[in-house]
């Protein structure tokens, strides 16, 4: 029974997993971006809803529809600003700057809100629903429930819209795109604007389940990167799979063993996983990797 | 120089008298002004503290402490009747820099003293560095035992050290309690971890089983599998090893999986005042214990003070003052009065009087050194929330006076008579 | 200048490189100010934080004669800096050194373990690229500081271990720290040196500019590569020994620090990654910087705002480090001299230094 419990809350925190690798997937796929600063902006994005909460009194949930546009600006901001100017050695140079907007995002945030911890309220938070022996706490449910609507949309988005395509021939052959006459500017512009709104969504989630401070983002961004090396770059279904797959076990071994030894048993699996696939569970080879 | 001594006189004195609106005032400021009482030459102080970075939360309210303290300290005759002077540090939670800010205090600025920075993994780098210099450390947020089995003959902590924190609560439950399965779980830490261990050695002897022993690593953000398998158990009684952000979402994990203990003690996140009530809700505190150094409403010298100032700077209530408030103040207050007493700012003689046994009165209660550099003479107490007060309940025939335990908690969200 | 265009010989190529007069003489000058630096400075905070720029320097360049050279960013190099860390902990209990001179014996017996302990691990994780080959690395070094935690009776768990310290007085007690990282650290220089003039190195540099193409040219590219790995993990053994012992305690949260591999890729880069000096500017540069920066203005908490921002501008205006931007200079100042002799002799000697 502990088990099952272990599994189905590895399942639904999985999922809320998966919306904050959502944006990291999508940004690596698109840009070869690592992202090292979703950590650092899923923290602000849990400030953003923490103070529009408290300042509107409005639900969390609703919070979103002024946090997510704030949070796709700032995306696109730092696109025209930081990472388009960047010409050589891409990877690591967007790399480094994302890092340095991490910290400047923790700097600001530690003066804003000093650092003391804060969490995000509704009174539905503590609630949860019971079946049988087995607990579904509800902002898990919840949560879920909007990650796997989200990343529908998602998966519309890229499969069935015109921006789609531009998106996916961006991600298979920038050069190829730019010739067939797509703005591969304008994509990678939207693509981190949708990837960090989805950090906004994320940061709400996590506000609202753990108490954080500026430096809360530490805890959370090795983790993402594992859940999106595990799921395959690019691939947003492969991060809800591996994000799922890796709550599962984590929370099963700590049930049944020590939690300590949880995130340990996940890091082998992945390092035995990523020497047979190196590309991920559901990444595509890559034509020529370097 | 026989200022000096008239200094201290005066000093005491003042005490007496209570000026409480002159220490709340300078601590508004946050400055270190020079009155009538503190005057000459100003003694510096240095302290590292960490403004950024894993220990920011409570770095902060650690320089809220020393502030604090020494606007008290000055408003009451200063140290040697010289205005104190704080030197403040960013060592950004990383032990490089504190063993760096901790040099140039001493080798640079060549300040007369030290207090310790937040955190035992900060301490032990911080301390061999002052005891290279021949620095006393005085401190009070770094009592994890690993800072005491070294040696070193400078560090010296004025709260109750980790081992005997939660023994207060294990004394009491032996005495009253039927032994019965006991649900732990605690995170990973070299100062937590010991409180929880220290207390279930003791516990495991009095005939009390483990319903189940949980450790989980300090990055933990999931707390759904080890809040489960506590609540699995249907323990009647669970100790936890939490620090402030994970104390509430067990808590908050607790009530999702509708477990219910009669008695819930944490090491930490109880006692967080505001930011506990806000984070968990006032209507779910009821009940909840957790070990402290400090009572906030105590007669102890200074402490209305240290309290009325706190307030005054920083908003809130008074249960909204961060535990790592009156250690810094208390870390402060002894080396005043260590150093008032001796007359003198050399850290030698200051040693040897903090190793001769003399004792000393804090805001959190009496300090007397054992061998080692941890306060003997501290009596750890255990709080509970009744009624959305924050309240002292043990230890039983101590000297303070205590409320009555409530040995069974209501379920989550019910307060009867609130 | 030494090419003389009218000569009635064959003119030499001009080269663009920087003239090994101001290259071999910035090097001694560097060499000796490094020596002198803590007696002229010798107060113990400067040359705290020149035992610490010493522990990078040596981490740096020997991270560099891997992921500078081979261009496999490796983010998990603190592994070998906590070997280091902690072999120097528990073989310093284990052996009952007394804290002093003897203990920079470990740093030898660091070296050798982080250099073993390389081998298994770059096997296994050399077989993957680029992204993949980032993550990998970030989370075996997790491994290692859970595997840390976890086992206890051997690292003490989150309790940590203790280096002895010897009791020198504390107006000299950084000096031998420093020198003997001066000394690890000019032989990692040199050892960079060495390979990057070797053919080795070429094969490495092969792999860095296409490595499917390295190997269809017959270069063993998994041997060349895992050698690089375990002389890079060697220096990193050495920075975590002395770390340790200047320190005094260890432990998982702090040997195993994401923020450490951060830190050197970021000084390699600021630097000019895959060169010989660059990193071991960058590193001398940031870490001094850092530090001195805290102790500076760290007393307000501006100061991850004011190293995220100078951060952002350094990036900006020295995308390829200080190095490369320096010999880039240097290309564009020949190129307009030739430019110009060029002209000159267009337009007829008799008019000399003419413009365009």
């Amino acid at each position: 029974m502990l088990v099952l419990q272990a599994i189905i809350e590895g399942v639904l925190v999985g999922g809320f997993y998966a919306l904050m690798a959502a944006g990291l997937t999508l940004v690596f796929g698109v840009m070869d971006i690592v992202n090292f600063a979703i950590g650092a902006l899923i923290v602000l994005g849990a400030y953003l809803s923490y103070s529009v909460c408290n300042h509107l009194h409005i639900d969390p949930f609703l919070s979103l529809l002024i946090t997510t546009p704030l949070m796709t600006g700032l995306g696109m901001f730092i696109y025209v600003f930081l990472i388009k100017p960047i010409k050589t050695n891409r990877v690591v140079m967007s790399l480094l700057t994302m890092f340095a907007v991490a910290t400047l995002i923790e700097g600001i945030l530690d003066i804003c809100y000093n650092s003391g911890f804060v969490q995000i309220h509704a009174s539905y938070i503590n609630n949860s629903l019971k079946i049988g022996k087995l607990n579904f706490p509800l902002i898990y449910v919840l949560s879920f429930l909007l990650s796997v609507f989200l990343l529908g949309c998602l998966f519309l988005i890229t499969y069935r819209t015109k921006f789609g395509r531009s998106l996916r021939a961006s991600m298979q052959n920038p050069v190829a795109a730019r010739l067939v006459g797509i703005d591969t500017d304008r994509v990678s512009m939207i693509t981190l604007g949708i990837g960090i709104g989805l950090a906004a969504i994320g940061g709400m989630v996590f506000g609202t389940t753990n108490a954080f401070n500026a430096s809360s983002s530490y805890d959370i961004i090795s983790r993402l990167l594992v859940i999106v090396i595990l799921g395959g770059f690019g691939s947003v279904g492969g991060a809800l799979v591996s994000a799922i797959f890796m709550l599962v076990i984590q929370d099963v071994v700590a049930v049944v063993w020590s939690p300590v030894w949880g995130s340990t048993t996940f890091y082998m699996i992945l390092i035995l996983v990523l020497l047979v696939r190196p590309q991920g569970l559901f990444g595509k080879k890559g034509v020529r990797a370097q | 120089m026989h200022k000096l001594r008239l200094g201290s006189v005066a000093n005491r004195r003042k005490v007496q008298i209570g000026a409480v609106l002159g220490a709340a005032a300078l601590a508004v400021t946050g400055l270190t002004v020079p009155n009538a009482i503190a005057a000459g030459k100003p003694i510096t102080i240095g302290i590292s503290v960490s403004l950024s970075g894993d220990f920011s939360g409570d770095g902060v309210a650690t320089q809220q402490g020393y502030k604090i303290w020494a606007a008290w300290q000055n408003a009451h005759g200063g140290i040697l009747g010289r205005p104190v002077v704080l030197k403040f540090l960013s060592d950004a939670s990383s032990p490089t820099q504190v063993v760096t800010n901790y040099q140039k205090f001493m080798t640079a600025d060549k300040v007369d003293f030290v207090l310790g920075p937040y955190s035992t993994k900060l301490t032990k780098p911080a301390s061999n560095t002052a005891n290279r210099y021949h620095y006393v450390m005085l401190e009070g947020i770094g009592g994890g035992p690993s800072v005491f089995s070294r040696g070193l003959k400078n560090v010296f902590d004025v709260s109750a050290s980790a081992t005997y924190q939660l023994v207060t609560y294990a004394k009491w439950l032996a005495a009253t309690q039927k032994p019965q399965p006991i649900a732990y779980a605690t995170m990973d830490d070299p100062f937590i971890q010991p409180m929880v261990d220290y207390a279930r050695a003791y516990l495991d002897k009095k005939g009390f089983t483990e319903a189940v022993y949980k450790v989980y690593p300090a990055e933990t953000t999931d707390f759904s599998p080890i809040a489960s398998a506590v609540a699995a158990t249907g323990a009647k009684i669970a100790i936890l090893g939490t620090m402030p952000p994970d104390g509430y979402a067990m808590v908050q994990n607790f009530i999702q999986a509708k477990y219910n203990p009669e008695q819930l003690i944490m090491a930490s996140g109880p006692d967080q005042g505001a930011d506990f009530t806000k984070s968990v809700g006032i209507t779910n505190t009821e009940g909840l214990m957790v070990p402290n150094t400090w009572i906030p409403t105590s007669n102890y010298p200074g402490n209305k003070d240290m309290v009325a100032a706190y307030i005054k700077a920083y908003g809130g209530d008074i249960n909204a003052i961060n535990a790592d408030v009156p250690e810094a103040f208390a870390a402060g207050q002894v080396l005043a009065e260590a150093v008032n007493k001796i007359g003198s700012t050399d850290n030698k003689k200051l040693q040897a009087y903090l190793h001769s046994g003399a004792s000393f009165t804090s805001v959190q209660g009496p300090v007397q050194f054992a061998a080692d550099g941890q306060n003997s003479g501290a009596a750890p107490y255990v709080f509970q929330w009744q009624k959305g007060v924050y309240l002292p309940v043990l230890p039983l025939g101590g000297p303070d006076k205590v409320s009555p335990i409530e040995t069974m908690r209501p379920d989550w969200g019910t307060t009867p008579g609130m | 200048m030494s090419t003389d265009i009218t000569t009635s010989q064959r003119p030499t190529p001009p080269s663009y490189e920087v003239p090994k007069v101001y290259r071999y003489g910035a090097l001694i000058v560097g060499f000796f100010a490094l020596v002198i630096f803590p007696l002229v400075f010798n107060n113990p905070t400067i040359s705290t934080i020149g035992v610490f720029a010493m522990i990078f320097l040596m981490a740096v360049t020997g991270w560099n004669i891997f992921s500078g050279y081979t261009g496999y960013i490796a983010l998990g190099h603190a592994v070998f800096f906590g070997i280091g860390q902690y072999a120097t902990a528990m073989l310093s209990s284990y052996w009952h050194i007394n804290p002093g001179m003897w203990t920079f014996v470990l740093i030898p017996v660091s070296m050798i373990l982080a250099g073993i302990a390389a081998i298994p691990i770059g096997f296994m994780i050399l077989r993957v690229r680029k992204h993949t080959f980032i993550v990998l690395t970030i989370a075996l070094m997790f491994i290692f500081q859970l595997f840390a935690y976890n086992l206890r009776s051997w690292t003490g768990g989150s309790q940590g271990l203790e280096v002895g310290q010897p009791g020198w007085d504390g107006s000299v007690f950084n000096l031998p720290y420093y020198y003997v990282g001066l000394f690890v650290a000019i032989i990692a220089i040199i050892t960079s040196f060495m390979i990057r003039r070797s053919k080795f190195g070429l094969s490495l540099l092969a792999i860095r500019d296409d490595e499917d193409r390295a190997r269809s040219l017959g270069i063993n590219t998994t041997r060349s590569k895992l050698i690089a790995f375990i002389i890079s993990a060697v220096f990193l053994g050495a920075a975590g020994c002395i770390y340790a012992m200047f320190v005094g305690s260890v432990y998982p949260q702090f040997s195993f620090d994401p923020a450490f591999d951060l830190e050197l890729s970021i000084m390699a880069f600021a630097g000019g990654l895959g060169t010989i000096l660059g990193p071991s500017l960058g590193a001398l540069i940031i870490s001094a910087a850092q530090q001195y920066f805290l102790i500076s203005f760290g007393g307000a908490n501006v100061f991850l705002i004011v190293y995220g921002a100078l951060f952002i501008v350094i990036l900006r205006l020295l995308p390829g480090g200080v190095v490369p931007a320096i010999s880039d200079k240097w290309r564009s100042h020949v190129v307009r001299k030739e430019q110009r002799k060029l002209d000159a002799e267009i337009q007829g000697p008799a008019e000399g230094g003419a413009k365009k």
